[in-house]
């Protein structure tokens, strides 16, 4: 890992299990003594860099986990600050998610459906929709905000 | 109103009214909500990921996945990624108007199908089949329904935002992607078609769908497939530009190439390797090929340089730079970098193989041609920059046309450099050391005396006013054979620094001496001798004609010779001849005479301004050669302005540790050998510890004139040069090297070294005038009591005081007269300070003189006048001096010539005793010592003693 330096302090790791940090260990271990991408690497830079969907042999077999796990590994790396160990398991996700219907992204997520049976039958009756949803409700905020600054001026 | 903000009233507007959206829809931008399992901004990163396809299931999933699909920043970067600016843009405004005229014809088929009613109007989506592919359709419209362009255009405002605007991308260039599956041919027929023909719209279309599918966008499922479809299809069409290109090229069609190179250029992707087109065009120019010319034909058959053939040869790449160079600005994008890419491979393939050759040839011949070849090689091919600009017009930067010469040359920088210094150190050493083997060789070789001779400082100024003309010569750096550039510049293939040479030739003090060609200068000085100091003017004058007589006898016979050598050093005070009877009588005087004058001769040439010159001279060259290369960029250019100080350090440290401090050190070692050899020989007084020859002189009588000190003279002339050397130096210094580097920086290598070298001049000067000071004195010393005659101050008694002419003994006229010179000669010549301390010393040694003298002396009440107007006249002079100190001590010491005129016992003893009239110089113990020298003291010394002390010795026995 990153040279943290050399302190006998234990580092607290409260929301990583050890299961997870075996897994995220093992994937450190592999890759160790590979160049650090440069701190200050924003996002203009790694737009060309990282942009590569490819995930390599080693890395795919590394990330072929229940989807419990890859969650916590996403986590892990996000908490733990390792750039590329996030972007494959994103990467993997974004796999996953190719095709699948709503419903079953959103059991992948874990996601509820907050949608109201009127809107959801605007969104069954007219595929992709949601824009025109968000968009009323932009629109709605925006008048809303226009009754302010009115209200305000007075 | 910004006072009042405090009690808006937003908590009203924003509790439950609004939708439970709001949250939601803030939800982006706080980090540690979470969607489902992952963090909002996770889902932004896994987004980034995804297909442009699946976009419309995963915002189906909840309100806040919605919301993140919109995120700016997901479509900002797959919008950044398109690099659509002004050019392509219009490529999309161009396939906008095209599919609208589609649309017109289609509408003309079958009306379309109302849109849903959509209260903004932002989105002209319409019930669509999902097509084959389950590609994104709907919002990003597909391409087999006619959008309502209307839409489009009437809302500006929805292109404002990065997805607004990745949204109208993708609609327009989707289409498109469908060719891509056909066989290449038909795919550029198809796309040809789409964009209103012209193949530069062509060219831009391929390239906006190349950077449409990419990974970072990956805008329908099958990008993968169709991007390597579109690759071939693009090498293909790149391939038939190059093929019209060519076409345009043979026939000289210059807005075909245009044309060709334009769209190639466009369709150029900027990642692998270099661009084709531009290299090809590049490396057909016949310049690569056809070289006639032989870089050894810059070599004359005596192995010097002349340049004109690298001339012939420059003017030959130049003229095929600025030919060729301004078709490519004609013809080629700026961007593309067409001419700077020619103009390097000009530079590296043409001439920097001429150049390679050549110096290597040089090297082989020798290094110091090598080094000239290297500068004026560099310089002629500084002439492609010219080329270039004008070449390039606005198009090239300056820095990048030279970069092209510095790239070409920077190969043999480090090699030049290194030898450069290389070379100069033994230069400057030889210099240094061939002057020593010279001077020690010197017996007979009679040198023109310089400074002695003339009023220094206006010499100085002469020297100094021709020695920066001599600067400001121009220098060629590039030789040539022919008069093509006037013949007093260049001299045969030996041209480099010829002028300067011949300028500094001229500054030669040693050919001053009857050369009519310079005749300017030695009549300045001549004039100046006479208005100011006759003396000084007549050695001058005599000097030549001494010399020839001293040849002359030399050829003779040995004594004569000695007589002769004599003269030519009494030449510089005494006109008369000694008397030969004196010198012959004493063989081993002679001898000693015949040695002293030889080590005279050879303090002529321990220092030389002729060496100075041409260690300045050597290093201005060096200095000349190294400017060329002074723009030189980073690394090299440093290493250029390092070598220069170096050359500099190089030189001040030949003139000050090789030159000057050598010339001194001799000196004084002279000075010291010459008293020790003096005072051991026993041919010798104890008193003649001077030089040899002056006891002589003394002796024969000849005493009018005698007022000089030769060694020292000849150290003032050490000085003169040494302070003309530096004056040299610094002009060098400022007129040369200070554009190079910080005058201000202290710690500059240079600025030490600078100070070091006139730290060290001064520290001779300070040694050489000790030594002289000791000389000076001894020789004040020698005259004094030479000319102070047994009853100089004990006058007969039968002289009344009234009877004397009360003025200084003869004695003390010649004694001030030998000092008053010699301070004179020092001035202006050495810095204040130095002069001061000089003066003091010379006060502080005079004082003792002058009371061991009067000590020596037997002194009577007349006698006492004599005392005192000679103890005036020191004073006189000293004053003359203006150092406060030592003023002081000779106003003390002339009250203490009172003591010898006062008549009465008991005043003399209150004179004694009163310590303040003597300013507390002396105690009463002192002036007791002085005034036991009165002739009448046996007789008043009792009186004395009893006033002073209040006793008697008889009564001390009573006592007792």
């Amino acid at each position: 890992m990153k040279n943290v330096g050399e302190s006998d302090q234990p580092i607290p790791l409260p929301n990583v299990s050890s299961s997870v940090l075996k897994k995220v260990l093992e994937y450190c271990e592999h890759h160790r003594g590979e160049p650090l991408p440069a701190p200050d690497a924003d996002t203009s830079q790694d737009d060309t860099r990282k942009r590569t969907t490819d995930i390599s042999e080693w890395d795919q077999k590394f990330i072929t986990v229940d989807q419990e796990m890859l969650f916590e590994i996403i986590l892990a790396a996000n908490y733990l600050d390792i750039k590329s160990l996030l972007d494959v398991g994103c990467k993997t996700v974004a796999n996953m998610i190719k095709g699948k219907t709503p419903e079953e992204i959103r059991k992948l997520f874990n996601i509820v459906n907050d949608f109201t049976p009127e809107e959801e039958v605007r969104l069954l009756a007219l595929p992709h929709s949601y824009h025109q949803l968000i968009l009323s409700f932009w629109h709605h905020q925006a008048q809303i905000k226009k009754e302010n600054e009115w209200a305000e001026d007075r | 109103m910004e006072n009042f903000k405090t009690l808006e009233p937003l908590k009203l507007y924003a509790a439950p009214s609004t939708l439970g959206l709001t949250r939601k829809g803030s939800l982006s931008q706080r980090q540690t909500q979470y969607v489902g399992r992952l963090p909002s901004d996770l889902h932004l990163l896994i987004l980034s990921y995804l297909p442009v396809p699946d976009f419309p299931a995963y915002a189906q999933c909840s309100h806040s996945t919605a919301a993140l699909a919109e995120s700016e920043k997901i479509w900002g970067s797959r919008w950044k990624s398109l690099k659509v600016d002004k050019g392509l843009s219009a490529v999309l405004d161009d396939l906008e108007e095209h599919s609208r005229g589609r649309v017109a014809e289609s509408r003309a088929a079958a009306p379309p199908t109302i849109s849903v009613d959509d209260e903004f109007g932002d989105f002209a989506s319409v019930d669509v089949p999902q097509d084959e592919m389950g590609d994104f359709v709907g919002a990003f419209q597909n391409p087999t329904t006619p959008i309502s362009s209307t839409l489009w255009s009437a809302k500006p405002s929805f292109t404002s935002t990065s997805r607004g605007q990745y949204i109208r991308a993708h609609n327009l260039l989707k289409p498109l992607t469908d060719t891509l599956s056909s066989p290449t041919h038909i795919i550029l027929t198809n796309l040809a078609s789409a964009v209103t023909p012209s193949l530069r719209l062509e060219a831009s279309t391929l390239r906006l769908l190349s950077l449409f599918l990419s990974s970072t966008i990956q805008p329908i499922r099958k990008w993968r497939e169709s991007r390597s479809a579109l690759s071939s299809a693009m090498d293909r069409f790149d391939a038939n530009l190059l093929a019209a290109f060519d076409q345009a090229d043979e026939k000289g069609d210059e807005k075909g190439m245009r044309e060709a190179a334009h769209a190639s250029w466009l369709v150029w992707d900027g990642t692998e390797g270099d661009w084709e087109m531009g290299k090809v065009w590049a490396e057909k120019r016949e310049i690569f090929y056809d070289q006639p010319w032989d870089p050894l034909a810059n070599f004359t058959k005596d192995h010097q340089l002349a340049f004109d053939a690298m001339d012939d040869f420059m003017s030959t790449v130049l003229k095929a730079l600025s030919e060729h160079g301004s078709r490519a600005v004609r013809v080629f994008l700026p961007e593309a970098g067409v001419l700077i890419a020619f103009a390097d491979r000009v530079a590296s393939d043409v001439v920097g193989e001429y150049i390679s050759s050549l110096l290597t040839r040089a090297r082989e011949i020798s290094v110091d041609l090598y080094l000239k070849a290297a500068a004026a090689s560099f310089r002629e091919a500084w002439k492609m920059v010219d080329a270039i600009l004008s070449a390039g017009g606005e198009s090239v930067s300056k820095t990048d046309a030279e970069d092209v010469v510095y790239r070409m040359f920077e190969s043999n920088m480090d090699e030049y450099l290194d030898e450069e210094t290389e070379v100069v150190k033994p230069a400057f050493e030889g210099l240094c050391k061939g002057w020593d083997r010279e001077a020690s060789q010197r017996h007979n070789d009679a040198t023109a005396r310089f400074l002695t001779s003339h009023n220094p400082s206006q010499v100085k100024r002469n020297v100094l006013a021709s020695f920066t003309d001599v600067l400001l010569l121009p220098v060629t750096i590039v030789p040539k054979v022919g008069g093509a550039l006037g013949g007093a510049l260049v001299s045969g293939g030996t041209a480099v620094g010829g002028a300067a040479a011949q300028g500094i030739a001229m500054l030669n003090p040693q050919r001053w001496g009857g050369a009519s060609s310079v005749s300017n200068i030695p009549e300045g000085y001549q004039k100046h001798g006479e208005a100011g100091n006759e003396m000084v003017f007549e050695i001058g004058s005599d000097e030549e004609d001494d010399e020839k007589d001293f040849a002359n006898g030399m050829e003779k016979n040995p004594f004569s010779s000695v007589s002769n050598g004599k003269q030519r050093h009494d030449s510089l005070s005494v006109p008369n001849p000694p008397s030969s009877a004196k010198s012959s009588s004493s063989p081993l005087s002679a001898g000693t005479l015949m040695h002293t004058k030889d080590q005279m001769d050879q303090m002529d040439t321990l220092l030389s301004l002729d060496v100075a010159l041409e260690l300045i001279h050597t290093a201005r060259e060096s200095l000349k050669r190294l400017e060329t290369f002074c723009g030189y960029p980073n690394r090299i250019g440093e290493r250029v302005r390092d070598t220069i100080e170096e050359v500099f350090i190089l030189m001040l440290q030949a003139l000050g540790d090789g030159h000057i401090k050598k010339g001194f050190s001799r000196w004084v070692f002279m000075q010291v050998q010459n008293r020790t050899s003096s005072s051991s020989g026993p041919a010798f007084r104890a008193t003649e510890r001077m030089t040899s020859y002056k006891p002589a002189e003394h002796d024969s009588g000849e005493t009018t004139a005698n007022t000089r000190v030769a060694p020292l003279l000849q150290f003032f002339e050490l000085v003169h040069i040494g302070d003309t050397i530096q004056s040299m130096v610094q002009v060098y210094f400022d007129k040369e090297l200070s554009p190079h580097l910080d005058k201000m920086d202290f710690l500059n290598p240079v600025m030490r070294q600078k100070k070091l070298f006139e730290n060290s001049l001064d520290d001779c000067v300070a040694g050489g005038l000790n030594a002289g000071t000791e000389v000076l004195m001894n020789q004040v010393e020698h005259i004094i009591i030479k000319l102070t005659k047994p009853r100089e101050y004990y006058p007969p008694e039968q002289v009344k005081v009234e009877e004397l002419d009360l003025k200084e003994s003869k004695g003390c006229v010649e004694a001030i007269k030998c000092l008053d010179m010699h301070c004179k000669l020092l001035k202006g010549s050495t810095s204040k300070e130095v002069l001061e301390v000089f003066h003091q010393e010379v006060g502080i040694r005079l004082i003792a003189i002058l009371q061991k003298h009067i000590k020596r002396q037997i002194i009577s009440l007349t006698g006492g006048f004599q005392v005192i107007a000679d103890l005036n006249a020191y004073h006189a002079f000293v004053t003359s001096l203006k150092v406060p100190s030592i003023t002081a001590d000779f106003a003390n010491l002339k009250m203490l010539g009172h003591v010898y005129v006062v008549e009465d016992a008991k005043d003399l003893a209150q004179i004694v005793r009163d310590v303040t009239r003597y300013g507390g110089q002396y105690r009463p113990e002192d002036i007791y010592e002085f005034v036991q020298r009165r002739s009448d003291w046996k007789k008043i010394e009792k009186i004395v003693d009893k006033t002073m002390y209040n006793l008697s010795f008889k009564e001390d026995c009573v006592i007792c």
